[in-house]
């Protein structure tokens, strides 16, 4: 008996723990049935770092560009990082995020490991002009975060990039 | 959505005492009361599916009862009839080997009486009741599929697995579960941008990596009580790949500089670095035995798949054709690695024997990426574009059929098929 008392009082704090919002709608007819369910937030979670990035630079660079499935700095890539290194070298208060980019042709998970190689010799070129390591961050959205999403070479080239993010 | 039940299953044959009781913890189970008349030596013949002699069989559904009778005769139909080991037919025409019987009846529960009849060998393979809440029809359908499917080729059904995707919106992505078919999408992961993802060895974590607050970070999600755990943070990039049977975590990371294979065990700890290279080693994933490791390189030059052993030796090439071949899978079999190879400027699907010998493709239309078999190795899950937006596919690797399990107008992508449940 104590232990169906248990079980019952189990689905019932369970039904309480949780809260279910309304059903998603998909935008087609077809009925499909489905909860969403609100996420807890673990303490892990919380301990986060916080980066204080904001979105909008305080100063706008071009993108360093690189050809399909590639990582190496181009020469056209190299002026782009020189201008970035001189900037920094003469705002010493600042930091820099940089983003590593991909066009969609690739498949989703080798583009951002692409992506991640591109910020990173984006970072070791800016290191190897002075640049303490310590300024920089980087992060690699992949084919995620587009640009552009036009089928074509001149939409792909612009989001094979690493853009530049100053920060405080 | 979740809930505890009870199954209650008891067979003649049995003592009426040893009927036994069990209680599930877990979200996709519900109750069904089953009632099965039969001893299991009555269904002892099998066909083998894996012969090459073997044909389709003729298979016909008849049900009585209240419209959703009908509804749960289509969804055992359908699940079938994908196999292509079975050949719906009309009950009234010649030829039927295999005769289904739904009966069903609605109070608060659905009810649903059902025989299958193997008219060659001319006797009962299957006397069976279910019961289920109305809103859980389909899950009782499938279950109905599960053993049709076990009691005539002997082999677990795989209709109650499920497909976890994500799926996305603007800038969104989130990681959603729904039925091997699409239905009943639940979204289990909203915060940051959720991508690569893998399943447990039993099926209760789903262990994923998502971007917040510019940092990419491997996740753990209890599916018992939503209840997330981070266990992977470092700088860098830190993508999960595969889990093995006992549970170890293959990931790529690139916390020492250029992302890498590691492995870890499910409480995050245990790091172990599997290779070191220059350039990109990414999308580890286990052999079914957990003894080799499938991975992306650019050692050579361009992506290709590799081989190791779980240590991070004797790794070999796998692919040769092409320069970019990514996102492996291996079936559960252990003889084929599925991955995207890219052909003409598209991306498809293939399947190569895991010592290279033979290979397959499997995709024609469209780009198509991330494949992930099905338990039972009939399927295989991908995502295509073939139809503008990227969407969910299944094709059935036997008879090459294509199915969209995801709708017009809904962005999904990235599948990953379930292990069986217990």
């Amino acid at each position: 008996m104590k232990k169906y008392l248990a079980v019952i009082l189990m689905i019932f704090a369970m039904g309480c723990a949780k809260k279910y919002v309304q059903p998603h709608e998909y935008d087609e007819g077809v009925e499909r049935k489905g909860e969403v369910v609100e996420e807890k937030i673990s303490p892990e979670e919380a301990r986060l770092p916080d980066s204080s990035v904001v979105e909008e630079s305080l100063f706008k660079f071009e993108d360093a560009l690189f050809d399909f499935d590639r990582y190496n700095i181009r020469p056209d890539a190299r002026a782009v990082l020189d201008s970035v290194a001189a900037w920094l070298n003469s705002n010493r208060g600042t930091n820099l995020l940089i983003e590593g980019n991909c066009d969609e042709m690739g498949t989703n998970e080798y583009n951002l490991a692409l992506g991640e190689k591109r910020a990173n010799t984006a970072r070791d070129y800016l290191i190897s002009r002075g640049i303490s390591s310590g300024r920089i961050s980087h992060i690699s959205y992949g084919e995620e975060k587009p640009l552009c999403t036009e089928k074509n070479e001149d939409c792909w080239q612009r989001n094979r990039r690493a853009h530049f993010v100053v920060t405080r | 959505m979740k809930k505890k039940f009870k199954v209650k299953n008891s067979r003649l044959g049995e003592s009426p005492g040893a009927t036994k009781l069990k209680i599930l913890v877990f979200i996709f189970s519900f109750l069904i009361i089953n009632f099965s008349l039969l001893t299991p030596s009555h269904s002892k013949v099998y066909i083998d599916i894996t012969s090459p002699a073997f044909r389709k069989l003729p298979l016909s559904i008849s049900y009585f009862g209240p419209e959703e009778t009908k509804e749960i005769a289509e969804i055992v139909k359908n699940d079938l009839d994908f196999t292509g080991i079975f050949y719906p037919i009309d009950p009234d025409l010649p030829g039927v080997e295999i005769n289904v019987r739904i009966n069903a009846r609605i109070s608060e529960k659905i009810k649903a009486d059902v025989l299958v009849f193997d008219l060659i060998a001319n006797r009962e393979i299957l006397i069976k009741s279910y019961a289920a809440p109305k809103k859980i029809l389909r899950a009782l359908a499938h279950s109905i599929s599960n053993d049709i499917f076990r009691v005539v080729t002997g082999k677990k059904g795989m209709f109650r697995t499920k497909i976890s995707y994500v799926r996305s919106s603007s800038s969104k992505k989130w990681l959603y579960l729904a039925d091997w078919d699409g239905y009943s999408p639940v979204r289990i992961v909203s915060k940051g941008l959720s991508l690569s993802h893998s399943w447990s060895s039993d099926g209760l974590h789903i262990i994923y990596s998502s971007e917040r607050k510019k940092q990419w970070s491997i996740y753990s999600l209890n599916l018992k009580n939503y209840k997330e755990t981070v266990l992977f943070l470092s700088r860098g990039l830190n993508l999960v790949g595969g889990v093995s049977p006992d549970n170890r975590i293959a990931f790529s990371s690139s916390k020492d500089g250029s992302p890498e294979i590691y492995v870890m065990n499910m409480k995050g700890r245990g790091i172990r670095k599997l290779t070191k290279s220059f350039g990109i080693d990414v999308s580890p994933v286990f052999s079914p035995d957990g003894s080799r490791i499938a991975f992306v390189s650019d050692r050579g030059g361009s992506p290709q798949i590799y081989i190791m052993d779980a240590y991070g030796r004797r790794t070999r090439r796998l692919t040769f054709q092409g320069s970019y071949n990514t996102s492996p899978a291996w079936s559960p079999d252990g003889k084929w690695i599925a991955y995207v190879g890219r052909k003409y400027g598209k991306n498809h699907i293939f399947m190569i024997k895991s010592d290279s010998t033979e290979l397959r493709q499997l995709t024609e239309e469209g780009n198509n990426e991330n494949p992930t078999f099905s338990p039972d190795g009939i399927f295989i899950a991908f995502d295509s574009d073939r139809k503008g937006n990227k969407g969910i596919y299944i094709i059935n690797i036997n008879d090459g059929r294509q199915r969209k399990i995801t709708p017009k107008g809904v962005k999904a992508m990235h599948p990953k098929w379930s292990p069986y449940f217990k």
